[in-house]
């Protein structure tokens, strides 16, 4: 291993030394869509070198700002953070920020590689190329009530929360609303009325938030026909979230809750 | 006649991050219908970047610490440039702010005794910063995204209509702030999904777009920060100060190119991180300036000793204020002993225990090791200076938040300028936007409330002036001619690669060192620059053209750059967030001074002149030492003071 990690950084250095970096050429494969042109979506390839280190983000903006500068996609901080850039890349829910063209790329054949796959979020309408409508995602966010209900008075300072306390919720308060899960989720697919998985989350966030009073209301709202029941715990949620929240664990506790009756 | 969707609001806000939220809710607080304007979707703005924490002085971990202590470091972190009024107000008012924000379900990490915890940050004397992990700004957002869903929720049961007081606009862009005479009378922009034009009438209307970052080649900004408000506030008559003033965040990563720009937090310097060079010397030693001698570490042992024992021991000097590093990176890489790809190293990796840095800094050390194979418990990371703030911004009343000579017009947060002086601490940002988020939705709304009958008005002709502006890049595009010139000389130009080239003259000649003959270069190129967007052309329709919206997003960035490269060219000294080859040192003299941008009306650049810095109160003057003023005020500004004093013993 201890070679393998110093070859690596030699070939870096080197690479920096001679102001050069290894790029490498390959094809970017679109879904693009525009409904003032066509009915239908096509896919259209774009050839790109690049440095197979740099983001799939970046491969993006090399489309539009050098070879088409209609192309549309969402992003925002570019870091991961926002969570403005979910698409499908290769077949799988994704950020374009937090993805490396490397890690996509796969092994060449006979020195070509296969294309790159990138399509919009899937179970949305989509509206231009990448971008899709987020209002029904939203939509699921505010039916949970996802903001603290606390009855008494208000205090003049801060609440107490013991550390332990606080911990039983952290998990899911890591959620960026990039709506990776939901949008990976096949009950979902199928039917748009579902909640999804990343509306379960942050309705999780205040059900098990010591501070909240709203954790009954929580659970009955979840506990209607488009709510937690309808999970088929097949993961993809867990799977597809850039902040590796344990999804499915979240709904799964909700679940528990709302058959024992206890927070 | 200019097809736009109409619509009637009492506080029109710009902006949806930390600031333009804290103001919306304010607003609507006070009975105000309100109109969120966002460019990204609801909840995506730059403030969930915000790692470290938000600065306030609760004293939850060291009971030393109050409001005066906070102002003292504010004060000197921005080299006393600073307006004192607003930094005594975010001083005082930046614990309640922290405290309501928690009351709203904002989560925060615990003490042992359950209350907020604080953490220590450059420039402040004591352990300050509010955090979550290192995901404070996005819990901050999400807290405000949820405290707007819980109004409208309200509104909801009480008139059936979730938006009847506060309807966010989202992937909107506004282009134009429309007055009535003096006053403000509403914005015209559009909406970016449909292409489709819209004007919203209103009273008052709060900017709060944060900042200009996108100018600038190497930098940690997102997509937004192409200083609209700036711009809008400057072609609605209202001016702009300290612009000379970028802030330089001293580690953002240069390798691999996966995470380049990334920030890497202060707080990794806080909880014991080092800066070395490439010949394993911790160098800030070295570059302690005489004004903070008295207050850092000399040397390794007392430095370290720190961390565990603040009171009997002086800070680490990496954790001086954010210009102060900056410059020794830039330094140490200058004189050959900068790393691989032109930073220095920073370690936590022989500090503390791998299971601690997993501990204190998840988010840094996931978000490393996914993107860019470096593990930060195992190995240094290459960082250096990236651009990162603008102390510059709309000239306002520090009480108010007003823009001056705009009635009607309001600006919170980065778009605004004073708070911060000539460089801002770590940890002030993020009180900043509540703090005068608040007091802008406040003033705004008792503005637009107080206005009665005599409501201003949107006049067709500058609707119309609006959207043909915003259709020029069309316009041309019909001219281009497949065998010939398009009117108006020149060849037809790609928005993108003008914006590449805005960014590396800002970035070459107007960047963190600067020297008199490079600004005049770039004020010249900028000036070619200007004459060739009016040539920008762009292809397709309205519905989400992302050329388009650049092509219309350079105005505001070539506008601000000429404002930075002009007021750096005039301020011949160094201080904060400006630094000048030829002029290395800070000069009092010029503290007395403020640099005043403004645009002639239908000028194309802006006239920069200079303004008295107003002076100090007594009783804030009487903070500090007379030694400490010593370094920043003029004799004569100090014998002021001090017959001041005689004059009150008698």
């Amino acid at each position: 291993m201890s070679t393998a990690t110093e070859d690596k950084h030699s070939a870096a250095l080197d690479a920096a030394e001679s102001g050069a970096t290894q790029h490498v050429t390959f094809r970017l494969r679109i879904r693009r869509f525009n409904p003032e042109q066509a009915a239908e979506p096509v896919w259209v390839d774009y050839e790109l070198s690049m440095d197979p280190k740099e983001k799939l983000l970046d491969a993006l903006h090399k489309v539009k700002w050098e070879i088409d500068g209609t192309l549309t996609f969402r992003r925002s901080c570019a870091h991961g953070i926002c969570g403005s850039d979910a698409m499908r890349i290769n077949g799988k829910n994704r950020l374009a920020c937090k993805t490396l063209i490397k890690d996509v790329l796969g092994k060449p054949k006979n020195g070509v590689y296969k294309p790159i796959t990138v399509e919009p979020i899937k179970g949305l309408t989509v509206l231009k190329d990448l971008v899709v409508d987020m209002d029904p995602f939203f939509q699921a966010f505010r039916d949970v009530m996802p903001f603290l209900v606390a009855k008494g008075n208000e205090p003049t300072r801060e609440r107490k929360q013991s550390i332990e306390d606080r911990a039983r919720f952290d998990d899911t308060t890591k959620c960026i609303l990039c709506a990776a899960c939901t949008s990976s989720c096949p009950v979902f697919w199928n039917d748009g009325q579902y909640f999804g998985p990343a509306a379960i989350v942050n309705a999780h966030r205040f059900i098990f938030d010591s501070r909240d009073d709203a954790g009954e209301q929580r659970l009955e709202i979840l506990n209607e026909k488009d709510g937690v029941w309808r999970c088929r715990t097949t993961f993809n949620c867990t799977d597809a979230c850039p902040r590796g929240i344990q999804v499915t664990q979240a709904i799964q506790e909700v679940k528990r809750a709302l058959i024992t009756r206890r927070i | 006649m200019t097809e736009a969707e109409r619509h009637t609001y009492d506080v029109v806000v710009i902006g949806a991050g930390g600031a333009g939220l804290r103001a919306a809710i304010e607003a609507r607080a006070h009975g105000m219908r309100t109109a969120i304007i966002c460019k990204s979707l609801f909840g995506k703005a730059h403030t969930v970047m915000a790692e470290g924490g938000i600065a306030a002085s609760m004293g939850n971990v060291n009971s030393n610490d109050n409001w005066q202590v906070h102002f003292r470091d504010t004060m000197r972190g921005g080299k006393f440039l600073n307006h004192f009024r607003m930094a005594e107000l975010h001083a005082r008012e930046a614990p309640d702010r922290v405290w309501e924000l928690e009351t709203w379900g904002a989560l925060f990490d615990r003490t042992k005794d359950g209350r907020i915890s604080q953490r220590n940050f450059g420039g402040h004397e004591y352990p300050r910063l509010a955090h979550v992990g290192d995901r404070t700004g996005l819990e901050l957002i999400r807290t405000l995204q949820q405290q707007v869903v819980a109004l409208q929720q309200q509104d909801e049961r009480e008139f059936g209509d979730p938006e009847a007081r506060i309807k966010v606009f989202a992937e909107h862009t506004v282009t134009r702030i429309l007055k009535d005479g003096s006053r403000v009378a509403g914005v015209f922009g559009y909406a970016r999904e449909t292409g489709r034009f819209f004007t919203i009438e209103a009273p008052a209307v709060v900017l709060a777009t944060g900042g200009i970052g996108k100018s600038f080649k190497v930098t940690s900004n997102s997509w937004e920060y192409t200083g609209d408000g700036h711009a809008l506030a400057l072609l609605a008559g209202a001016p702009l100060m300290n612009m000379e003033f970028v802030q330089f965040h001293p580690t953002g990563m240069v390798w691999p190119p996966s995470v380049k720009g990334i920030l890497v937090t202060e707080s990794v310097r806080g909880d014991g991180g080092v800066l070395r060079n490439s010949e394993g010397d911790r160098f800030m030693f070295k570059y302690i300036p005489d004004v903070f001698k008295s207050q850092y570490a000399q040397g390794p042992d007392e430095a370290d000793r720190w961390y565990a024992d603040p009171d009997n021991n002086r800070r680490p000097p990496e954790l001086l204020p954010r210009d102060e590093v900056a410059r020794a990176i830039n330094n140490e890489v200058k004189e050959g002993r900068g790393s691989p790809h032109g930073g220095v190293f920073l370690d936590v990796s022989t500090r503390m225990p791998a299971e601690e840095i997993k501990r204190r800094l998840p988010s840094m050390h996931h978000q490393f090791l996914e993107l860019a194979d470096v593990d930060i418990t195992a190995e240094p990371m290459e960082v250096g200076p990236t651009c990162h703030y603008v102390m510059g911004g709309v000239a306002v009343d520090p009480d108010t938040a007003q823009a001056e000579d705009v009635p009607g017009l309001y600006a919170a947060g980065e778009v605004a300028g004073g708070m911060h002086g000539s460089n801002r601490l770590g940890g002030n940002s993020l009180s900043d936007l509540l703090v005068f988020g608040r007091r802008a939705g406040l003033h705004a709304a008792e503005y637009a409330g107080g206005i009665g009958a005599d409501r201003p008005v949107v006049g067709q002709q500058a609707v119309d002036a609006a959207a043909e502006e915003a259709l020029r890049p069309f316009g041309l595009a019909e001219m281009v001619e497949p065998d010939g010139p398009p009117e108006g000389g020149g060849p037809p130009e790609n928005p993108y690669t003008l914006h590449t080239e805005l960014q590396q003259t800002m970035n070459d000649l107007v960047g963190i060192i600067r020297r008199e003959p490079e600004m005049r270069e770039a004020l010249q190129r900028l000036a070619r620059l200007r004459a060739r967007a009016k040539q920008a052309v762009v292809e397709g329709h309205r519905q989400f053209n992302p050329g388009w919206h650049l092509a219309l997003d350079l105005r505001n960035m070539l506008l601000v750059s000429e404002c930075v490269a002009r007021a750096a060219l005039t301020r011949t000294e160094s201080r904060g967030g400006h630094t000048r080859d030829d002029f290395p040192t800070m000069d009092r003299e010029w503290r007395r001074k403020l640099l005043i941008c403004r645009l002639a009306a239908g000028a194309e650049t802006a006239e920069v002149t200079p303004r008295p810095n107003p002076a100090m109160r007594r009783d804030l003057m009487e903070l500090f030492d007379a030694e400490e003023l010593q370094k920043y005020l003029t004799d004569e500004e100090l014998q002021h003071y001090s017959s001041e004093d005689a004059e009150g013993q008698e």
